[in-house]
Order: C-alpha cells, then structure tokens, then sequence
C-alpha cells in the first residue's frame, strides 16, 4: 500500500454497524413504499388537478424526484446514522493513552514564523488535535513550560475548559524552555495512572534533565521547520561629555550568511540605517557617534528571512542623570567639599551642624553627609557618616583607640574598588559597635574603620574617622573611595533589563501614585497594586514584553519624576530557534527516543457524521413542515402589511 | 319528499322579478313581452301599403283620409319568451357541500317561476345523467310542475356536454333565454358554448362551483378519483401545490369569462356556499340576468 493511502485510507472501530443500514434501510424503503399506497379520496372532477399536474410536471420535471425528497432523505440520515455509529477513524500521529500529559513550550522561540502563522500557533493546532484524538474516557493535564512552569489544567475530563485552556496559552518572553521541572511534574502525574502518555509540544530548544526517567511514554511532536534567525544581542550607550557612543551587536544563528539592514530610530524617528553582512555563527558590530540630547534609540533589523522577529529590535536609554542635591553638614571641611565638587551630577549645599531639623524630602535631598556631628534626629534618604562623635540609633560608640592598624580587606566590595587603604595612617578613631544591618568593609586591631549597609530601605556608609585626623585625604586613594561611596549612596537605577527582570527604584515617601506606562501602552499603576511600593522603593515586575517602560512618580496630578527603562530580550537560547528532530528523554520503558512513528493516533470522525445527520433531520423536518412554515410567512406578511 | 326547493317567502320575492333580456326574441304565442313580429299590442309599431289579402281592421282610416290610399297600421307584438333551462346532472354535480345539483336545481326553479309569473314558456332539459326534458309549461300554475320536475333530477353518470348541446340545438322549438347550470368539468366545454351560440339564444352560464374545489381542504398524499371515472391523480398536496391549484382554477374561470364575453354571453360564477336568495337577488340583479 502506498505510503499516501496509508496516511488517508479510513478504519472502522465498530465495523459491524453498517450491518444496521442493510436492515434499517429496506425498512425505510418498505415503509415508504408502503405510505405510497396514497389516500384515496373521491372529488367531482380531476379535470382540474390534471391540467395543473400537466403544468407543473411541463415546467418542472425533477417534480418527481421532489416526490421522493423526503425518502432521499431518510436514506442519508440513515446512512449518516450507521458511519457514526461505526465510529470511522483516521489514522494520526498522535496518542493513544487515556492519561495524557501535554508539554507545551511557549517560550520566545516558539514565536518563530516558520510556521504559519507562529509555532505558537502551529503548537496550539497540535495540542487541540491531540485534544480531540483523547478517548472518551481520556483525561488531560497541560504544562507550559517557558518562563514561569504553569499547569493551568490538570487530569480534566472536559474538553470545552481544555480546548479554552489551550487558546488562551499566551507566549512568555522570558527565561528558558526548561524541560526538568515540568518533566518532574509530569512523571509524579504519570505514575498515578498506567495509561499515561507525555507529549511534548515544542521546538526542542529545551533543557532536558539528567537522571530522570519518565515512567510512561513520551512523545515529542516537533515543531518548526526554519534555524535562519539574526539577533540583536547587545545595545549600549556610553555618554560622553558631547556626544554619545551607541554599540549595536548583531549575531547570525542560521546556517548560511546574511545581510541585514540595521535602522536605528533615535527618539522614535529613523536616523540612520546600514547593511550589516553577517556569517553564519558570527556576530557583527556597529558603532555610532550619535548626539547627546537623544533618550533613546531603538535597533531594528529588517524582517528579511527571519524566523523570529522577536529578537530583531532592541531598545537603549541613554543613562544620563539628572543633577542629585547631596547635604552636608559640616563646619567646613575643605578636603571633603573639593573632593565632592570633582565629582559629577552633584549638587552640594552645606549645612551648619547647629541644624537640628531637615525638611526636604528624600526625593529632594537623597544624601546627607554628616562630617563630625550626629543630630538629634536623623534626616530621611541615605547617609554617610564621616568620625562620628556619638552613638545612634544605627551604631553605638564606646570609646576611642589610637593608630588604628588597618587590615587588609578579605572581601571584594565595590565601595573599595581600585581603593588601597593600607598606606593610610589614622591618628584616633572611635570604637564602634555596628548595628546588624552593617557589614564592616575596612576593619582594623581597635574596631571597623568603614561599614556599609542598608536598613529601613535606606543606605547608610559610616567611615569612622575624622579625616582631618587621617593622611586619607592626601592619598591618591581618598577621591576613588568618595567617588565609590557616593556610587554606592547614589545608585542610578539599572536602565537597560532583559526581560522577565524587575524594575526597581528608588521613590520618595511623598510619592502617592506610581505608574508604568508600558510599551504596548497599557498604564498600571500602583493604585491598583500592579506596582509594588514599599520601603522607598518601587518594584514592577511584569515585564515579559521588550520595549521601553516609562515609571512616573506622581504626587496628585502631577507627575514628579519619569524615568524611562528599556527591556531587551537578550536570550541566545531562544534566538537559537533550530528546530530539533528528536528529544533524548529517558523512559521507564528504556526507550530514550521521543519521536513517534507509528501513527497510532486515531482522529475519529463520528461527531462530524453526527452533526451532519442533525443537519439532515433538521432539513427533512423543515421539509416535512414546509406547508406549516409557509403558512406562518403567509400570516406573518398579512400581519406585517395590516 | 324532501324539502321545497324555495321558500315560500323568497318565492314571494321573486314575484316582483323579471328576466331581462337584451333583445327582442320571437315567440310563439301571445305573451307579454316584444316581439320582433308585429301584432296586436297597443304600442304602435310602423305603418306599410296594404295588399290584397291584408285584414281591412288594420287599415288606418285617417291616414286613407290624407292621403287617399290604404296603409295598414302595424303595433309591436306580445309574445311570450320561450326559456331554456339546462341543467348538468352528471355526477360531478352531486358533489359539494352545499351539493351543487341541488344549488342548480334551486337556481333553476327560482328562474324558471320568474319566467312563468312572467307568462313565458318554460322548458326544463336535465342532461348529463339519465336525459329527461319537460317543456312548455305555461302560467304559475306550471310552477308546481315545473318544482316538481326539479326535484326528481337525479345525478347520473358522465356527460357529453359537446353533443348534449349539439342535440339540443336541432331540438329546441324557438329561441329565446337560456341557462346553462353547470360545473362545466368537461374538456369540451369551448365547444359546447359554441354550438349553443349559433342559434340566436341569450345564453347565461352559470359556472357553478362547491366551496370545496374553490379551495381544496387536501393535506398531504393524496390520490383523487374522479366521480364520473376519469383518470385518477396522484398529488402532494403541500401549500405550493394548492396555490397552484387555485391559480389554475382562477386561470380557467378567466379563460371561460373572457370566451363567454367574447360570443355574448352572461357568466356567472357560482359558489354553492352562498345562500340562494342572496345569490339571486345580489349576484344575478347584479349580472343584469334578472331585474
């Protein structure tokens, strides 16, 4: 038999039910002939009805098989009756058990255009198929896998709420396709029922688990067909004090070399576009000057023979900041102001130390520097200690010690970084007894010289020495260490994410209302609690869609601040979209190949002959009734025209 | 014996009734009604140039004053009508709710005592089933003769209204009004008409019909047989196979008005579910048959 028969010829599972038709089908006919033996009824004259009967056989001669319309139909109701009942099948590649455990990858690579319209949806195709071949009795447990592992169905019966569960699957943009968890899940399911079977619905761009063996059949239904896919797999942009520098990295995942035009749009406006001709497995650069007012640029690669356009367009901010107003109270402390004022983007206002009291806001006032003095009550935002002369609430104070030997520091801490604090010699220190929110950077023979640490959502740098008491100031050192403090006291907010990472930042108490408008413009806001805020800072976490996030801090009606952010999919393993034939999974069978091939699926096609005959009983019925209908649009008409 | 075929009081309503007929029609003995002959009435008709053998009482002396010769002076003759009253007595008739031979015998009476209160000579043919024929009957006093003769019309079996006609046209004695009281379910009936009208009779079809072939009360397959043996038909009878019918039925009574029209005849359609008086004195005052 040919390969193409094979694939199309039709099976029976009840065979035997077409003997129905040899006995209800004479019957039918018997029946019908019997009711042909018509009424007879006596009128005075058929002269009349012969002349019309000659009209209309004239004019209509399939009259008669008009006769016969109600038979004819009776015989395919019939005959639409016994092929549902004789349960015809088609052979399918698909699943056979009762207990079926559906894998389905929905990670980015399953966007893939190589199927028409995505693999997504050519994997919701298969998924509904294999939904359909389920036996009567079959239950089903679907498992997303991509991102977040979700199993928004399991073990049901009720192919409507599956069929609903599997339209409804939507594409994750983040993380890998990771076969363990949702395997491990599916074994534990498996080894309930003996007629289990896991399918797995997915390009076969997966992580799949060591040491573990699924205890039922596992079938993999590839999806995909195409591995041409170029990404963008890095975007940069480094300000500079007149122009900015943007770095675009294009990388070619498919098997032949290509050319690609790169547009780039500064501002949402296209300004620039080149041809980039990549080799397969290479990545290629570009590198532009580009003006220092630009925000942001966004990278796009042309569609040309992509699979996935998903990874084609990359987004940047440009990380510029805004000038920060730091505090600091001090009586005068030439070393320190020189020191801040090299600094860039600060804005220094001194205070007296006689100030008991701070107004501003954190928002307003991020930083205070407190140089020798501690006020009764502390000012809110960050702070940076400098020789404190008594105890808070944050540390306490018990004494003093004299030339404090440094030791060197076992930690890799980025307040030290390019820092060496050992030729540096300290007259007086106090001892300090740090607070557990603290971690000690510099530690010496008499007690910490530098702690770090955040408590309360704040950030908060003690550097235990008065610097007029030390030779810190006159070292190379001291500017490396202000400016690495001031870093770790200012943090600018990470503006380039991957997707499925959170956005953070730092808002002030006064903040009411934060809001992210997101790049498919949906706005949510933290009224609704879809962004969280707490402890001075604001966290979003959906952020699974590439583009650029705008967060406004709003007070009332207006809008404080605005922030933008850009969310990049850098994710090789989804970019790499080669379809892969077949999965190596171990079974308890000792099989480790997934690939089915026998077709032991049977899509069966009662339902269709069932609704078929519905369809005909329906018409024979109307038929039957034509003259009642016909009378009811008759007094309907006369109705509509009184 | 069953009921009369008239009441008395309608019978006393159509006292006051005339046939009407559009011309003069020759008769046989003196009657009231305008003959073409001339004779003796009081209504002066012309004058003509005496000849030998003219009966002197005619003469006009007056006129022989002026004008010194003899000039007979005619009057108009009255003259009785010679009615002719058809009736179909096939079985086609005895058929219909009301029956429809019955509905012609009662038309027939009611027209039959118009003629005779009138003084004009009735004469009666019932064709189709068993012939019977009753003529000259004269006066009211015919009337019960004439009821009489009515009411023992029994239906019988097929009729040749083609040759009925024709026999009847060599038969009957003078012409005069005549009517034809019938369903007409014959395929000759074109060729019947057209024999009656070469004799100069005042021909008034009366077409009558059973509420029940107007409108069949049919449902469903049906196999109809016809009473007076013709071919049976076999019909679905749904709502469009009705319509039809109606339509042809109306197409047909078109095609007999339009022929009747054409040649000079009255046609009447008659429903047998129509009260008689009603009919009589709405539809055939209406028609002009009767005044």
């Amino acid at each position: 038999m040919p390969a193409w028969a094979r694939r199309t010829i039709m099976s029976f599972l009840a065979p035997l039910a077409l003997l129905g038709a040899a006995i209800v089908g004479p019957i039918i006919v018997a029946m019908y002939l019997l009711k042909l033996r018509r009424e007879e009824r006596v009128i005075s004259s058929t002269f009349l009805w012969q002349r019309m009967v000659r009209d209309i056989e004239a004019n209509a001669p399939w009259q008669k098989l008009r006769r016969n319309l109600l038979l004819l139909l009776q015989l395919l109701l019939m005959l639409l009756l016994v092929l549902a009942l004789a349960r015809p099948f088609v052979p399918v590649t698909g699943i056979s058990g009762a207990n079926l455990i559906i894998i389905f990858d929905r990670s980015t690579s399953m966007l893939a255009t190589d199927e028409s319209p995505t693999r997504l949806e050519a994997a919701r195709r298969q998924a509904l198929a294999l939904i359909d071949q389920l036996p009567d009795n079959g239950r089903a447990t679907i498992i997303t896998i991509g991102g977040q592992m979700e199993a928004p169905i399991a073990a049901s019966s009720d192919r409507r709420e599956l069929r609903r569960v599997i339209e409804r699957i939507q594409p994750s943009y983040s993380g890998q396709s990771d076969l363990t968890q949702a395997l491990t899940l599916a074994s534990a399911l498996a080894a309930r029922e003996p007629d289990s079977e896991v399918a797995i619905i997915s390009d076969g761009n997966v992580i799949i688990p060591d040491g573990l063996r699924v205890p039922a059949r596992v079938r993999y239904f590839p999806i995909g067909r195409s591995s041409d896919n170029v990404a963008i797999n890095a975007i940069a942009l480094q300000p500079g004090p007149i122009e900015q520098t943007l770095f675009v990295q294009a990388i070619n995942y498919g098997p032949s070399p290509v050319t690609r035009r790169l547009s780039l749009y500064y501002d949402g406006i296209l300004s620039n576009a080149v041809d980039l001709t990549i080799d397969p497995g290479r990545e290629q650069s570009w590198t532009e000057a580009i003006p220092a007012t630009v925000t942001v640029v966004e990278a796009r690669l042309d569609e040309n023979g992509d699979a996935l356009p998903v990874d084609d367009r990359a987004y940047v901010v440009s990380p510029q900041r805004e000038t920060v107003r730091v505090r600091l109270v001090s009586d005068g402390n030439r070393f320190l102001e020189t020191g801040l004022a090299l600094l860039p983007g600060l804005e220094v206002t001194r205070v007296p130390t006689t100030t008991l009291t701070f107004t501003e806001s954190a928002a307003e006032v991020p930083l205070t520097i407190f140089d020798g003095v501690v006020p009764p009550e502390l000012p809110p935002g960050n702070l940076l200690f400098i020789g404190p002369l008594r105890s808070t609430e944050l540390f306490s104070i018990t004494g003093e010690f004299d030339f404090p030997l440094i030791r060197p520091a076992a930690i890799e801490d980025p307040l030290l970084r390019n820092v060496r604090l050992t030729d540096v010699n300290i007259l007086r220190a106090p001892r300090i007894v740090p607070g557990s929110w603290a971690r000690v950077i510099v530690d010496s023979d008499g007690g910490p010289l530098l702690l770090a640490g955040e408590r309360e959502g704040r950030r908060i740098v003690v550097l235990a020495f008065d610097l007029h008491l030390s030779d810190l100031p006159l070292n190379i050192a001291f500017p490396l260490l202000l400016s690495n403090m001031i870093e770790y006291l200012l943090p600018v907010s990470s503006v380039q994410l991957t997707t499925g990472q959170p956005i953070v930042a730092p808002v002030d108490s006064s903040i009411e209302e934060v809001r992210v408008i997101r790049p498919d413009g949906r706005v949510v806001s933290s009224r609704e609690g879809l962004v969280q805020v707490q402890a001075n800072q604001t966290f979003y976490t959906d952020t699974d869609l590439p583009g650029i996030y705008t967060l406004e801090e709003r007070r009332g009606n207006e809008v404080i601040a605005s922030r933008r952010f850009a969310v990049n999919l850098f994710a090789p393993a989804e970019s790499q979209i080669a379809p892969q034939r077949d999965l190596a999974i171990p079974q308890m069978s000792g099989a480790q190949s997934t690939v089915a091939r026998e077709r032991d699926g049977r899509q069966e096609l009662w339902r269709w002959l069932a609704l078929a005959a519905l369809i005909v009983l329906l018409i024979e019925w109307l038929y039957y009734q034509r003259n009642a209908i016909a009378l009811l649009r008759e007094r309907w008409r006369r109705r509509a025209a009184s | 014996m069953a009921e009369p075929l008239l009441t008395a009081a309608f019978l006393r309503k159509l006292d006051r009734l005339a046939l009407q007929t559009r011309r003069a029609m020759a008769g046989d003995l003196q009657g009231e009604r305008r003959s073409p002959k001339r004779g003796s009435s009081v209504e002066f008709a012309d004058f003509r140039p005496y000849t030998t053998g003219d009966d002197i009482r005619q003469i006009d002396w007056n006129l022989y004053a002026r004008a010194e010769r003899f000039y007979l002076k005619l009057f108009v003759a009255e003259e009785e009508l010679n009615v002719h009253l058809l009736v179909d007595t096939s079985r086609s008739m005895a058929w219909g709710e009301p029956e429809k031979l019955h509905y012609a015998r009662q038309i027939a009476a009611a027209f039959g005592y118009i003629a005779l209160s009138n003084l004009d000579r009735v004469n009666v043919t019932a064709f189709g089933g068993r012939p019977a024929a009753v003529s000259g009957i004269r006066g009211k006093r015919g009337a019960v003769a004439l009821f009489e003769f009515l009411q023992r019309l029994e239906a019988g079996s097929s009729a040749n209204l083609t040759q009925f006609c024709r026999t009847y046209l060599q038969t009957a004695r003078s012409a005069g009004p005549l009517l034809l009281c019938s369903d007409l379910f014959d395929p000759g009936w074109r060729d019947a008409l057209r024999t009656l009208t070469s004799r100069p009779f005042e021909i008034t079809v009366m077409h009558i019909l059973a509420p029940q072939e107007i409108d069949p009360p049919i449902e469903g397959d049906i196999r109809l047989l016809d009473s007076e043996g013709g071919p049976a038909v076999e019909i679905s009878a749904d709502l469009d196979v009705l319509q039809r019918y109606r339509e042809s039925l109306r197409e047909w009574q078109n095609e007999i008005e339009a022929f009747c029209n054409g040649r000079g005849m009255r046609y009447v359609r008659v429903n047998t579910a129509e009260p008689i008086e009603d009919f009589v004195f709405g539809q055939l005052r209406r028609a002009g048959v009767i005044r």
